[in-house]
């Protein structure tokens, strides 16, 4: 492992639906200028720039960067479906291991109304493995393709385990009372399980609820070299303690939805984290994960080790995902309530984290919080986890 | 021979056994290997006294057969007692038979409660004792065999035997019971109602016929049905006399009434031949069976109500007797004379409607589609085949609205088939409107050529708080007509116009028309239809052509008088559609309103009956006619017209679509991305998505009949290039039908993926649907073999679709079928009807059902791992 990476100030701003947002310029403006002021640097000094979106034409990176200084440095439009936000970490903490002193990670996404579907039908589709395997498992149907994806995958684990329809509506339950506390949030209106399980089935066992709805949003994080932060006077920074990514292996396209949606995926990729840092899944005080669907929230407890293969239904009913449990999971509302900005959900992630280990998360504070963990998954696919310390 | 039955190690006890059945029977069993505790009491056949005797000498005499025999001489009433006898002797009880009886006959006005109690204690509490006490051995050894003996006098009443009755028939019920109970540890349980010639039957039968009524002629079916390879339980057997029968219930299909409106005694009494109709009669073999149509009624969909003129339940959906007619242009010309048409016979535009031989070829009059169903509606009537449910007389009827469609030029000649139902009942308060929708189609060739909605107006018939129905008025606008058409009628018009078809005599009979409160006869109001429809073609059908008339609806406001002028208002809504008003002239009467008149942009086509074959050498290849409904061209230009008008398709969809369809082949190109959007016949230069299917089975994916994924698995649908695309497919589901309709002018084109409105096509012949059958099926398995149940030891509800049907599956406490939902599941299953048979016949394809949405799954989900006891069921 390289040098040690810092993340100096984060920012984001609050989530909103499409066609109730501002440009995907502005909002990205927003979240650097709050994640450089909460850093407490000027932006003259960022040396690069990651910039990560999904639905855009090339270099809207630039275009949001600009916005606050035309300083000439690099700037990298990044994309990398749903962990496009987590993918510009990555590449920002990989410029400073490689001898950067401030970089800067920025993701933004204006979404349409709607589900998720392709942009370019003209040319192959990028996941065209992953929908043969959906195909040849459980077949086409009219619902949203990725609620097809992570709902047949839910299905499948019911099958393997029996699992109630209550416990994946409890995950849902579960975001919207952490989300009623985070004023950044999409929806901040909480939800019973009846309410859940009662709104429109979109692919069974989902139900409206329980998908992650199409957000607009940016978030930003400042990352820079123990010299730079002495330098800055910052003390006891948020560190990143590993970090880890992980595209698909070949079990992805077994005859599996749960592995197809990047069951392996994550898991492979949490296990290089729990290595590399020497910090084991039972010593995470808080978590964000990628709960695009309440499935995948459930699957995901697994992968990362937070309870044992087949044992998530008794994780959730005794609430160990949540405040007075064993772990606080998404306490941001996670995608699910917080929203899905796709290129700015790892960000976001990363500014939730951050907040969570200075002890500024306010009323969703997690005590004595000191280990945090992010996962950010897309499909198609990768995944990353980072590992957060504050000593 | 088969092997001799043998009780080797069985221990029997039989009691009453010192003389008649019970010794037979006893002798029989002994013979035979058993062990037998040969109870008597040694009385006398009343009940009276007691002595060792009778017993001690049923003993003896086994014994000196080499068989092993124990007596014992206590009441029945002391049943523990003799069940203790045989567990002291050898410390088991395989058999009870009780036989033992006695009899206090006396009519009933004479007989004492010392008569009625003796026979309950004696046979009926005897009987309970005796069992009793030998139940809890048997359900321990998991093997029982338990008799009980009945009586004709019970199942059929006998004079002066109301005691013993009561007493024999209680036994079967009690047996019912216990073989239910007994099931799960092999203890079955019968019962028989013998006929034999001994001390019992001495008082009620000549002696010579108790002679020859041996108990040796019983004792037979009594070995048998207590053998340990005899799995029959809850039977009921007559026996005797060499006779042997089984007895079951048979229940009349009965009468069932929808819930939610009042079931008098007078309804009752107006159906009580029908609840005692034997014929379609039933046989219930247990409780949930009993209980069938009970529960299918509590389930069913409540009553929609009715009164003593209508019951709707009954008479919604009666599907009418087919009518057949035949016309030729001598009935088209009649027709057309009759509604006034080529008054002028110099009139170039109407002499075709008359003229046979006219340069331009003659031209039938559409508006004549609705007479044949007239007739036979009439006809119907007079023969008393109406619909079940509709009791009012023809002295409350109206012709209230007619609707009339053609899907083609009307032929001027053929032989028509009329398929009609009761399609609405509607309750305005005061008074009822019943519609009846018929279909006709070309007898020969089976095109639909023609719809008709006859709304009858029912006086006094309505006000039970039903549906009230859509509003069907159509206001004319409020401005000058643009087309006013006025014609007298001639005083003998509704004479000439009768010969059509509808020989009622108020239009004809001057002295009945007076009986009707008229003051001389009227004119039909169809009739009046018909001036109104060829009033409109000749306003404003391209030259006069009947052929672009499309559809007419009319409501008859008053009734007309031959001899009365007609003066028709009429207003151009659109290039297809006119408004109309006609009033009486001398009167200022508005008879026909609410109404209109629309037209084709092009005539029809219509299909063209098939040629002769010309004797080709493939001759046998060439298909079938294909049955009326849309073709794919139809369809393909349906969906051109709808992508012209929505344009915002190609920057939704943004891909260009082969289909290749094969027989017969042809290929379309569905182009969304390209300028506004395009549908073309041919194939494209390059397509994203190629899909390869049967020409049928498109056309049946795109009128709903069949779904896409499913043709997709079942390899009859593929697709290539850009899989995903397929699904952007699915805003062929948001064609309206009304849209289609309008965008492509034809009725006979149906919009794709929307289904056939109810009214338009004649229903397909439906499915046989295969959950009743599987689940009676799985009652008899369960009933069976009811240790499966213990395997899955869950309550499991299937709610079934296509066509709906909710069971109740126990697998757990109390195995067996019940329909409806009872008590609380540990899973529901949802499933098509369809994909039950599949589940049915391969308990594995659950995962796969469910894995794609075919299965739902509600509550414990592991109970879909342990679907085995449904194997094989049809």
């Amino acid at each position: 492992m390289g040098r040690k990476v810092n993340v100096i100030g984060v920012g984001m701003v609050k989530f909103a639906k499409p066609g109730a947002s501002e440009e995907y310029d502005v909002m990205a403006h927003k979240a650097i200028v709050s994640a450089i002021q909460d850093a407490g640097i000027t932006y003259d000094e960022v040396e690069q720039a990651f910039a990560g979106y999904v639905y855009g034409d090339s270099t809207c990176g630039q275009k949001a960067v600009y916005s606050v200084g035309l300083t000439g440095i690099p700037v990298v439009n990044v994309n990398n479906n749903c962990s496009t936000g987590s993918t510009a970490l990555f590449l920002a903490r990989q410029a400073i291991e490689a001898g950067a002193e401030c970089v800067l990670a920025v993701g933004f996404e204006k979404m349409e109304k709607g589900a998720l579907g392709n942009k370019f039908s003209d040319r192959v589709n990028p996941l065209e493995k992953h929908v043969e395997v959906m195909n040849r498992v459980q077949g086409f149907n009219q619902a949203p393709p990725a609620a097809q994806m992570f709902g047949g995958a839910g299905r499948e684990y019911r099958w393997k385990y029996g699992t109630r329809r209550e416990t994946f509506a409890k995950i849902s339950e579960k975001a919207r009372k952490h989300a009623s506390k985070n004023p950044y949030a999409l929806f901040t209106q909480p939800l019973s399980v009846e309410e859940i399980l009662a709104s429109d089935e979109v692919f069974d066992p989902l139900t409206r609820f329980q998908c992650c709805p199409p957000t607009c949003g940016a978030a930003a994080a400042i990352l820079c070299s123990d010299e730079f932060a002495r330098r800055h006077n910052i003390s006891r920074p948020v560190y990143i303690a590993a970090q880890a990514m992980t595209t698909d292996s070949p079990s992805s396209f077994e005859d599996s939805m749960i592995k197809m949606v990047g069951y392996d995926m994550a898991k492979r990729c949490a296990q290089v984290v729990y290595e590399k840092s020497g910090v084991g899944p039972e010593d995470v005080d808080v978590i964000e994960l990628h709960d695009c669907f309440t499935t995948n929230e459930l699957l995901t407890y697994e992968a990362l080790q937070l309870c044992k293969e087949g044992e998530a239904e008794k994780f959730i009913w005794d609430g160990d995902n949540t405040y007075g449990g064993r772990f606080v999971t998404n306490p941001s509302g996670g995608l699910l309530s917080k929203g899905h900005p796709l290129g700015a959900t790892g960000l976001a992630q990363c500014t939730e984290l951050v907040w969570q280990l200075r002890g500024q998360a306010e009323q969703r504070q997690v005590e004595d919080a000191t280990i945090a963990l992010q996962h950010n998954l897309g499909l198609g696919g990768a995944c990353v986890v980072t590992m957060y310390r504050r000593d | 021979m088969s092997e001799q039955l043998r009780f080797d190690g069985r221990v029997a006890i039989v009691t009453g056994a010192g003389n008649g059945l019970g010794r037979s029977h006893a002798l029989l069993l002994a013979s035979r290997g058993a062990k037998v505790v040969v109870n008597d009491l040694g009385g006398s056949h009343t009940g009276s006294g007691r002595s060792s005797e009778a017993a001690d000498r049923v003993v003896a005499e086994i014994k000196a057969a080499g068989g092993k025999a124990v007596a014992n001489y206590d009441s029945v009433e002391d049943g523990a007692k003799i069940v203790q006898t045989a567990l002291d002797t050898w410390k088991r009880v395989d058999i009870v038979i009780n036989n033992a009886g006695i009899l206090r006959d006396t009519s009933f006005r004479k007989m004492t409660p010392e008569d009625w109690e003796l026979i309950y204690r004696v046979h009926v509490n005897g009987a309970f004792r005796v069992t009793h006490a030998a139940w809890p051995y048997m359900q321990e050894a998991g093997y029982g065999r338990i008799l009980f003996t009945a009586s004709a006098a019970g199942i059929y009443g006998n004079f002066g035997q109301a005691n013993y009755s009561m007493a024999k028939l209680g036994l079967v019920g009690f047996a019912n019971t216990l073989a239910i109970e007994g099931a799960k540890k092999n203890i079955r349980v019968n019962t028989i109602a013998p006929i034999a010639g001994s001390r019992m039957t001495e008082t009620v039968l000549p002696k010579e016929l108790v002679d020859a009524l041996k108990p040796e002629y019983v004792s037979p079916l009594v070995a048998w049905l207590v053998h340990e390879s005899c799995e029959e339980t809850g039977g009921l057997f007559e026996v005797g006399g060499g006779f042997m029968a089984k007895l079951r219930w048979e229940r009349t299909k009965g009468r069932t009434w929808r819930l939610g409106a009042p079931i008098t005694p007078e309804k009752v009494r107006a159906d009580f031949a029908q609840i005692t109709d034997f014929a379609n009669a039933t046989h219930p073999s247990d409780i949930n069976a009993a209980l069938e149509p009970v529960m299918e009624n509590v389930n069913a969909p409540p009553s929609k109500g009715g009164n003593e003129f209508i019951d709707v339940d009954a008479a919604l959906g009666w599907q009418m007797p087919e009518i057949t007619s035949t016309h030729d242009e001598r009935d088209m010309a009649l027709y057309a004379l009759g509604v006034g048409a080529a008054k002028d016979p110099l009139d170039a535009r109407e002499l075709p409607l008359v003229y046979e031989l006219h340069g331009d070829g003659f031209k039938a009059l559409p508006t004549y589609a609705v007479n044949p169903v007239i007739a036979g509606v009439l006809k119907l009537s007079a023969e008393g085949r109406n619909a079940p449910g509709l009791n009012y007389g023809l002295d409350r009827i109206l012709h209230g609205e007619q609707y009339t469609e053609v899907f083609r030029p009307f032929p001027a000649k053929a032989t028509l088939k009329h398929k009609g139902r009761i399609k609405d009942i509607f309750d305005k308060g005061k008074h009822a409107l019943v519609i009846s929708a018929i279909d006709t189609f070309d007898a020969e060739t089976g095109e639909r050529i023609a719809y008709n909605e006859i709304t009858t107006f029912v006086r006094g018939a309505g006000g039970w708080g039903g549906d009230r129905g859509p509003n069907t008025d159509v206001p004319v606008p409020d401005r000058a007509p643009d087309v006013v058409v006025t014609e007298k009628t001639s005083d003998n018009q509704a004479l000439l116009y009768r010969l059509s078809g509808d020989w009622n005599p108020l239009h004809a009979d001057p002295e009945f028309a007076q009986a009707f409160g008229f003051p001389r006869p009227i004119l039909h109001g169809l009739c009046t239809f018909g001036f109104v429809g060829r009033q409109a073609i000749r306003a404003f059908a391209p030259n006069a052509d009947p052929r672009y008339f499309k559809c007419i609806r009319v409501r008859f406001a008053d009734s007309v008088f031959p001899g009365e002028t007609l003066q028709t208002e009429m207003w151009k809504e659109s290039d297809t559609r006119v408004l109309i008003r006609t009033k009486v002239l001398e009167r200022e009467k508005v008879v026909i309103n609410n109404a209109f008149v629309e037209f084709y942009k092009e005539i029809p086509r219509g299909e063209t009956k098939r040629a002769p074959a010309p004797a080709p050498a493939r001759a046998a290849t060439t298909a079938p006619s294909a049955p009326a409904g849309p073709s794919s061209a139809a369809i393909f230009q349906v969906i051109g017209a709808y992508v012209a008008k929505h344009p915002e398709l190609v920057k939704s969809i943004h891909n260009v679509y082969h289909f290749k369809l094969k027989n017969p082949a042809s290929e379309w190109t569905l182009d969304l991305k390209n300028g506004a959007g395009s549908v073309t016949a041919g194939a494209p230069a390059k397509a994203d998505c190629v899909l390869e299917l049967e020409d049928s089975d498109w056309v049946a994916i795109a009128t709903g009949k069949a779904d896409a994924n499913k043709l997709y698995f079942g390899k009859k649908l593929k697709i290539s290039g850009n899989v995903m695309a397929s699904q952007k497919l699915d805003f062929l589901r948001k064609i309206d039908p009304a849209e289609a309709a309008a965008l492509v002018g034809t009725a006979g084109a149906t919009p794709p993926g929307t289904g056939t409105p109810a009214s338009s096509t004649p229903a397909e012949p439906a499915r046989e649907p295969q959950a009743p059958a599987i689940f009676r099926a799985l009652q008899e398995r369960l009933a069976a073999n009811p240790k499966l149940a213990a395997e899955v030891n869950a309550v499991v509800l299937f709610k079934v679709t296509a066509p709906d049907g909710v069971w109740t599956v126990d697998l757990k406490e109390a195995p067996g079928v019940k329909s409806g939902a009872v008590g609380t599941p540990t899973t529901t299953f949802t499933i098509s009807d369809e994909d039950l048979l599949t589940l049915v016949k391969d308990p594995q394809s659950a995962r796969w059902l469910y894995q794609h949405g075919q299965l739902r799954v509600d509550g414990d989900i592991s109970v879909a791992h342990r679907l085995g006891f449904l194997k094989q069921l049809v």
